[in-house]
């Protein structure tokens, strides 16, 4: 501790450029943490707030709610299994809507849900939708930073239906746009409109949404073969596009904490090799090896845990200046456990000095003119 | 009188590519208290291995070193530290001080390793900086102090933990000769003030005055020149 203070204090540039490289990697880490957070959550958060433990999917879906499709049969059946309120249907369709005076078009997710159901999520602003309502629906806030408000009509040319937004709900994102929920009335009529040209079937919807037991899911499996019955984990890894960004990201930050622990490593393996003689003097004059490594361990402890802290108060300021468009999220046990992580691969990184330093002989002073 | 530090039949020896070499055949010692000795010798003649030995930082292939009569044969690595830590006092070739500790911090970092209490370490310190010169240089680091400064900074680290041995490993070999004298005179001064005893490994002839015993390390025996 005592000569760990004091060389940084005696050789304050070479540290300060460390701290700051180490800054730089570890405000990365944490900036990318956050944003590989943000996006995962615009991509599924209507997934993750919604009441359901698991779906229903067709076989051969792939997990993917877009590519399943299911008829009442299925629906009657796992009804039959877990009880009509805890079995829902639910359809799922991606489109373009224009936003009515604000001369945009957005890409949003249709939702059809039954609208006394715990599918529909709680409103933040505006009134709900029941299912008896014609015409309202409820929609994402995402779709307020496009001009939309309560009361605004979106328009969908490919059905050629419109609705008025009745109210916003909160943490609604499916595969980056912003969900807009229909009740079964409204859904059915946008069924209608494309019946021609996709199913027959007048009451199909794409996946059912469960509330149920191991038991019951257990029981579901046999009685619906034709099906896939996943978790919602699950559901949420298939989103479009989810695991992909999620893979890079994971990938990214991995390779930070490696450089990380290689600059420190680096680092401090060169200064250990400059400093070998003077560690020989030491251990002749009595100090132990002991002594000596947790001197260096000091060194690297304040040196990651200085460079987190302030990269860790660099990115508060900065979630404070970011437009609320840019998806980043962190919260304060993510902060802390990757801050933790960090200084973990730092000191990891000293190991390779430390070993150095028990190996350095004090004979080396005797004898010698080094130093 | 008991001895101090006793060096018994010590043969030293290892392995060359062309067979055993010897450096040290035999050798024996002993050190009163407070006598200040200068062991002699060519280069190559093993004073840096002799020194070693009897410094506890090398063992002898056989033989025993003894200090206050107890044997150091099967003491532990740990021990022989703290030994050479509370025990013995060391003075390099060049001064080898710590470079980024200021001078008065080079002797209060050794009295912190022997866990001396701060005020006692701090009082010792400007007392042992005021007797070798250096009380005006103690807040200097040592890249500003001149050569003979410096070598008189470690005689002071030297005899912080107020050491019963003093080893000198060629002191005056980075010095000219009036800065040689002078550093010389003050590790005698300050072994007769602290009543320590000193080894000294030297080739300079000029400073042999200011010992009490001079010995040459000849075939890896020591004899009186």
């Amino acid at each position: 501790m005592y000569l760990a203070l004091r060389e940084i204090r005696h050789a304050k540039l070479r540290f300060a450029l460390v701290v700051t490289i180490m800054l730089l990697v570890s405000f990365l880490v944490l900036f990318i943490t956050g944003l590989a957070r943000g996006l995962a959550y615009d991509t599924t958060s209507a997934l993750e707030t919604m009441k359901a433990d698991h779906f229903v999917l067709e076989k051969g879906a792939d997990n993917r709610f877009g590519r399943s499709l299911l008829t009442g049969n299925e629906l009657d059946a796992a009804q039959e299994v877990v009880g009509s309120d805890k079995a829902l249907p639910l359809a799922v369709r991606m489109s373009t809507v224009s936003i009515e005076g604000a001369a945009v078009k957005k890409d949003v997710t249709l939702f059809t849900v039954d609208a006394d159901s715990w599918l529909l999520p709680d409103v933040m602003e505006g009134s709900t939708i029941t299912s008896t309502s014609e015409g309202h629906v409820l929609a994402d806030k995402k779709l307020k930073s496009a001009g939309a408000e309560v009361g605004t009509v979106l328009k969908d040319p490919a059905s050629g239906m419109s609705w008025t937004i009745s109210g916003f709900v909160d943490q609604s994102a499916y595969s980056h746009t912003p969900v807009v929920f229909l009740n079964q009335k409204d859904g059915a009529k946008l069924r209608a409109a494309f019946r021609s040209q996709a199913s027959t079937q007048t009451d199909s919807y794409n996946v059912i949404a469960v509330q149920a037991t191991k038991e019951q899911v257990h029981e579901l499996a046999q009685r619906l073969p034709e099906t896939d019955i996943i978790p919602r984990q699950d559901a949420i890894d298939a989103i479009p596009g989810y695991s992909e960004e999620q893979g890079s990201f994971t990938l990214m930050i991995a390779f930070l904490y490696v450089i990380a622990a290689f600059v420190l490593a680096v680092f401090f393996y060169v200064i250990t090799l400059q400093k070998l003689s003077q560690f020989g003097i030491l251990k002749a004059i009595g100090a132990r090896t002991g002594t000596l490594a947790a001197g260096l361990i000091v060194q690297v402890l304040l040196l990651s845990v200085g460079s987190a802290g302030i990269s860790l108060l660099l990115v508060r300021f900065m979630m404070q200046a970011l437009p609320d468009t840019m998806p980043f999220r962190l919260g304060t046990a993510t902060m802390l456990l990757t801050a933790g992580a960090f200084v973990l691969v730092a000191v990891l990184g000293s190991l390779l000095s430390i070993g150095k330093v028990a190996r350095t002989d004090a004979l080396e002073a005797i004898g010698g003119t080094a130093g | 009188m008991k001895p101090k530090l006793s060096l018994h039949q010590i043969t030293h020896s290892y392995e060359d590519g062309s067979g055993r070499v010897s450096i040290l055949r035999e050798l024996s010692l002993d050190v009163q208290p407070g006598e200040f000795i200068a062991v002699m010798g060519p280069s190559g003649s093993g004073k840096s291995t002799f020194l070693s030995i009897a410094a506890a930082l090398l063992t002898p292939t056989s033989g025993e070193v003894r200090v206050d009569g107890r044997s150091l044969a099967d003491k532990s690595s740990k021990e022989l530290a703290d030994l050479r830590l509370r025990q013995f006092g060391f003075i390099f070739q060049s001064a080898h001080l710590v470079p980024y500790l200021k001078v008065e911090e080079q002797l209060l970092y050794v009295g912190k390793l022997a866990g001396m209490r701060r005020s006692e370490a701090s009082a010792r310190a400007k007392l042992l900086l005021g007797q070798l010169g250096l009380a005006e240089r103690r807040l200097a680091y040592p890249e500003k102090l001149s050569g003979g400064e410096k070598q008189r900074a470690a005689i002071a680290r030297a005899f912080m933990n107020k050491p019963d041995v003093l080893f000198a490993d060629e002191p005056t070999a980075s010095l000219d000769a009036a800065r040689g004298q002078e550093v010389v005179q003050l590790i005698a001064d300050q072994v007769k003030r602290e009543g320590s005893s000193a080894i000294m490994v030297t080739h300079d002839e000029r400073v042999l005055h200011h010992c009490d015993r001079v010995l040459e390390l000849e075939n890896g025996k020591l004899r009186v020149s």
